[in-house]
């Protein structure tokens, strides 16, 4: 106590108290700041895909009270309500759909916010999605941050909610702002939401290369080992009532209501006990009619789903396409039922006798032959016709990627040992050489041009020689004869080093020198130059390519998907397998390289069982 | 209600703010509805054990009250009488002793007997109630003080009820005597700012060790020890040590923040720990680990047993018959192994702690028997025994016996504890320390350099404390501002590297279902 700048224990105290206070205020306005649960509107770093994935209910409704105006229509339900795209329910709906749905959502969730959605925003459809956990789970007890409701849904207390946010632990703001700094364009596990649309961003997964039932399982192990448990639908009776107010709100509000019950997978829903399921479905019946994708040849087929629960997209547009009767899209005939009163009890008796599917159906092994050069060091024009007589000898008919798409998106059939010819580069020898052989075989080919070398015979930035390529006037003279297509190599994605100025760019991936910002940039740009140049003889942007050296990743993936492009192939050798109704089966196609060493009949062998069902 | 929870501060700021603005007079009332209200929160079932133990206990005081008052008022010749009612006294002790250590071993350990024999598990689950050894054991102590005659029995069975169930030491510990805490709780208090500081700072300094350190580490002892079988020796090494880390910060947390929660009331409970990394000997450290426990079996098992007539008997035998120290020592020796058996067993009903018990007790027996020889080691190697190097060997020796016993308290069973143990010694693969693995076991760099860092401040701490500083008494000392660093940044480090940490969920990592 010798110093004058003593304190007394009653001064400690004060001060004390006055820390507490400090302190609780300065984590209150990290809170608030950071907003990791978009609470507080998010107003300084508007991450809303983060804030939603750490709570979709609280931020997505904190989103909607700020963007209501731009949707007049909501598509809610638990997460499987991600998979029916945006897009085809506005085109279908002449509406601006708006995708509410929450992770683990039970009906009950689903009732408070329609309540909510119908008394405070302007509704025109609301599509409720179905899934058969909603018999499992009512008014669960939520996790007070991640799974809260706000309190103006679900009428708690306003004092406990915001406390609750206020005095939240710092690390999930903390995470927030870390995550920021790493953050990438590319969907991660801390922003799985698509603010727009509200739906989960599938920007990743609809790029993802799916090929044959081995490779998938392979990828997908647990569709391979299917997860045990033994649910129990005790809820179905709260769910339905739910479900009632629902459908009476909307009446009452003048809305459009439609009700449909998303896909299971086969192997989930044989676990549980059949009366329950059926008594589900069929009370689902008894309170409002609906559509029912719930079992049928989809839920037999993985390929289909990407997780244990969770069905794609391509099959969320496939469902819509059957309600709306849109028949350019590719259905399976037993996939999607309208349920009324009437048909329920039997047909969701039918759901146990569901049998495999056949995959020769609805799939096709699709060889693709890899060429470049016709002269010089690669294959003679000569060795050429040997394997090109060789195909056509032994009934092989050379298809389009056109081809390949029709079947995949519209179910149109393919020959029966389809083949596909390419050329890489762009090389005047494929017109001079390889051209006429392919008209005498009456076999067509596609070729993937580089833009830059377009009618040229030096390295553009050097002057080197190279091998001549031909010019855009004789690309359209090629495509005229109705044996060839052109798509795309990349405008400047193939440098050669020694023959390109250094840093070389060896191949479509983002370089150690580019930030992910300068690579989009860049490969946009490059999209860009390419087609401008083939636009004009395409009529149409290119939306077939074949990558530079065969390499690729997720993001070169999804940047060419946002550019139209709906095939690609590498140079990794194989068979390939495309499934109808899934156009990623086209992304990331294997090819055989074909060399001179190869003879006519090598080739037959190389080929052989990787072409028909 | 965990003593980490909002709703605990809540309670104790409520229950202060109560307490004294009451009169002085009625002040313990308000301890006891807090103490009762603080135990309803931990379910009404509990409660039933809590009232058998304070009315039993409450009456056997009033009865052996009684009886003792009944022979003082008889004539001193009158030695039939006197014995009779020394008998009866006996008798009511027994009884208690019988009814409450019966229920605790009845909760406790009957599934394990039935095991043990190869017996059917009883059909009946008995949940254990929160705390429910210590306020025991501090019941019956006092049970054993009336039979002695140290104090007059309480009257007031309300009174006596507080004295069971005081909120902030009811769930563990440390264990008190009637005489020093039942009037410290019934008498009034005003309100002193002094106590009040010191408590919050000692309560702060509890949960700094608890939160930030000992939840930290157990992260990683329940991975380790989780899966044991998937790592090497010096992982399990590490582990252990992590353990010893955990169990310290965490019990002695838990009792600086019972303690600094008593002194805001006014109240002084009894040290449970005193720096055990200091100790010298395993004897020592059992005299700084849980020395309320240990004090509790000095007086109520091991000195009634050393001296009672059956050992007393035996020692004579055993002086006649063996020869050497060995002779001297067995009946010590048999009370000793007893008390670790007790202490082992307190731990829980398992094989494991009986062997822990054993390895407790046989090693203080076995130093007893050798220290001739290492007397004459000592002065052989012309060792000075109050030298630094001396006390630091002394200090890693019994570290090493605690660490040692440490593998038998948190395996999962002896064999497991035994196969961690070959292990840790045959196959340590070193390397694992410092390759990355270290890093995979759930906590991350950073939060490694927390429990690291935090290690290093309650070892600095320690040490002052060991050589007679005050913290407390020192920082009063300091400008005012020193002194508000003192609370912010503790504050700060509490809140931000420990508080609230149980319920965070990683964003993304429970739904990765996009």
């Amino acid at each position: 106590m010798e110093s004058k700048h003593k304190l007394s224990s009653k001064g400690w105290l004060a001060l004390f108290a006055l820390s507490v206070v400090v302190l609780a205020a300065a984590l209150c306005v990290f809170n608030v700041v950071t907003d990791p649960f978009g609470v507080f509107d998010d107003r300084v770093l508007g991450w809303w895909s983060y804030d939603e994935t750490n709570n979709p209910r609280t931020a997505k409704f904190s989103y909607l009270e700020q963007h209501h105006d731009e949707y007049d229509s909501y598509i809610i339900g638990c997460s499987s309500t991600s998979s029916y795209p945006k897009e085809q329910l506005d085109e279908y709906f002449g509406a601006d759909f708006y995708n509410l749905i929450m992770y683990g959502a039970d009906m009950l969730d689903v009732e408070q916010y329609v309540r909510y959605l119908l008394d405070n925003y302007t509704v025109k459809n609301l599509v409720l999605n179905v899934y058969i956990d909603n018999g499992c789970d009512y008014d669960r007890e939520a996790d007070p941050l991640t799974d809260a409701m706000p309190w103006q849904v679900d009428g708690s207390s306003p004092l406990g909610f915001y406390a609750r946010y206020l005095f939240a632990d710092p690390r999930y703001g903390w995470t927030k702002l870390m995550k920021l700094r790493t953050d990438s364009v590319i969907q991660d596990v801390h922003d799985v939401f698509e603010v727009d649309s509200g739906a989960y961003d599938k920007s990743r997964r609809d790029v993802e290369p799916i090929d044959s039932m081995e490779s998938y399982l392979t990828n997908y192990p647990v569709f391979a080992n299917y997860p045990q448990s033994a649910p129990v639908m005790d809820e179905t009776e709260n769910c339905m009532q739910s479900i009632a107010v629902i459908r009476d709100l909307c009446e009452a509000a003048g809305v459009n209501f439609m009700v449909v019950s998303a896909p299971v997978y086969y192997d989930y829903l044989m676990q549980f006990e059949r009366a329950q399921v059926e008594d589900f479905y069929t009370s689902l019946a008894e309170v409002t009619p609906y559509w029912d994708f719930t079992m049928s040849s989809v839920s037999r087929e993985p390929r289909y789903f990407y997780d244990a629960t969770h069905f794609r997209n391509c099959v969320g547009k496939m469902a819509l396409a059957r309600t709306f009767g849109d028949d350019t899209v590719y259905i399976p005939a037993d996939f999607g039922v309208y349920v009324t009163p009437e048909n329920a009890a039997e047909h969701v008796a039918g759901y146990w006798d569901v049998p495999e599917p056949d995959p020769a159906q609805y799939t096709k092994k699709v060889p693709i032959l890899m060429y470049h050069d016709l002269e010089g060091d690669s294959l003679p024009a000569a060795q050429l016709e040997e394997q090109i007589a060789a195909l056509a000898g032994a009934g092989y008919t050379a298809v389009s990627f056109e081809d390949l798409r029709s079947y995949v998106e519209q179910g149109t059939e393919l020959p029966d040992k389809p083949v596909l010819i390419t050329f890489d580069d762009g090389y005047l020898s494929n017109m001079t050489y390889g051209l006429p052989i392919l008209e005498k075989y009456g076999m067509q080919a596609t070729i993937f041009v580089i833009g830059c070398s377009v009618g040229k015979d030096t390295y553009k930035d050097t002057g080197v020689a190279m091998r001549p390529h031909f010019s855009l006037e004789q690309a359209k003279e090629m495509m005229d004869t109705g044996y060839i297509t052109i798509g795309s190599h990349g405008w400047d994605l193939h440098e050669v080093e020694g023959r390109d100025p250094d840093p070389i760019r060896r191949g479509i991936l983002r370089r150690a020198d580019e930030t992910e910002e300068e690579y989009i940039a860049f490969l946009q740009e490059d999209i860009r130059r390419e087609n401008e140049l083939l636009h004009p003889i395409l009529g149409k942007d290119a939306d077939i390519l074949a990558f530079p050296y065969g390499v690729h990743d997720t993001l070169s993936e999804m940047l060419l998907h946002d550019a139209g492009i709906y095939a690609t192939v590498t140079t990794w050798p194989g068979e390939n397998t495309i499934v109808k109704g899934i156009p990623q089966s086209l992304l990331c196609m294997n090819r055989y390289d074909i060399t001179e060493e190869v003879s006519g009949e090598g080739l037959l062998d190389l080929i052989d069982g990787a072409a028909g069902a | 209600m965990s003593f980490t929870s909002g709703t605990f501060l809540v309670f104790v700021l409520a229950a202060l703010a109560a307490y004294y603005l009451t009169p002085k007079r009625y002040q313990w009332i308000i301890l006891l509805i807090a103490s009762y209200g603080f135990y309803l929160t931990g379910g009404v079932g509990a409660m039933g054990y809590l009232l058998f133990t304070t009315l039993t206990t409450w009456l056997a005081g009033r009865v052996l009250g009684a009886l003792s008052d009944r022979r003082k008022a008889l004539p001193k010749e009158d030695k039939v009488r006197q014995e009779r009612i020394k008998r009866r006294k006996k008798w009511v002790v027994l009884a208690i002793l019988l009814a409450n250590f019966g229920l605790l071993y009845a909760v406790k350990y009957l599934d394990f007997t039935a095991d043990l024999l190869h017996l059917p598990r009883p059909g009946f689950e008995l949940l254990l109630p929160l705390g429910l050894s210590f306020y025991m054991f501090q019941s019956v102590g006092y049970v054993i003080d009336c039979y002695r005659g140290k104090y007059p029995p309480e009257k007031n069975l309300a009174k006596f009820a507080l004295f069971v169930s005081f909120f902030p030491q009811m769930v563990q510990g440390p264990i008190s005597r009637f005489g020093d805490l039942a009037p410290q709780l019934t008498a009034g208090k005003g309100f002193d700012a002094d106590q009040v500081k010191y408590g919050i700072q000692l309560a702060m300094w509890g949960y700094f060790k608890k939160l930030v350190i000992s939840d930290r580490a157990g992260v990683i002892v329940a991975t380790v020890f989780g899966n044991y079988t998937q790592y090497r020796g010096a992982m399990i090494f590490a582990a252990v040590l992590f353990y010893c880390i955990q169990l310290y910060c965490d019990f002695s947390g838990g009792i600086d923040i019972t303690r600094g929660v008593a002194q805001m009331f006014g109240i002084h409970l009894a040290e449970n720990f005193r720096r055990p990394l200091f100790a010298t000997s395993l004897a020592d450290y059992w005299r700084r680990w849980h020395i309320t426990l240990g004090q509790w079996m000095r007086d109520y098992v091991f000195y009634p047993m050393s001296l009672s007539k059956p050992l007393a008997r035996l020692g004579k035998w055993t002086r006649r018959h063996i020869k050497g120290k060995l002779g001297k020592i067995i009946p010590t020796s048999i009370a000793t192994f007893t008390v670790y058996f007790f202490i082992g067993i307190w731990h829980g009903a398992e094989l494991r702690y009986f062997l822990f018990g054993f390895w407790n007790g046989g090693i203080i027996t076995a130093s007893l028997l050798l220290e001739g020889w290492f007397q004459r080691w000592r002065e052989g190697l012309r060792i000075k025994t109050d030298s630094l190097p001396w006390k630091l060997f002394q200090m890693a020796r019994t570290w090493a016996l605690v660490f040692l016993g440490r593998y038998l308290t948190r395996a999962g069973s002896v064999s497991s504890a035994l196969w961690m143990m070959k292990m840790t010694v045959l196959d340590p693969e070193v390397a694992a320390l410092w390759d990355g693995r270290m890093l995979a076991l759930g906590l991350n760099g950073w939060d490694m350099a927390v429990v690291f860092l935090g290690v290093a401040v309650v070892l600095a701490v320690e040490l002052y404390q060991e050589r007679g500083g005050h913290i407390r008494i020192a920082l009063e000392r300091r400008h005012w501002a020193v002194q508000w660093l003192a609370i912010l940044i503790p504050l700060a480090v509490i809140v931000v590297l420990g508080a609230m940490g149980g319920d965070y969920i990683a964003p993304g990592f429970i739904y990765q279902q996009y």
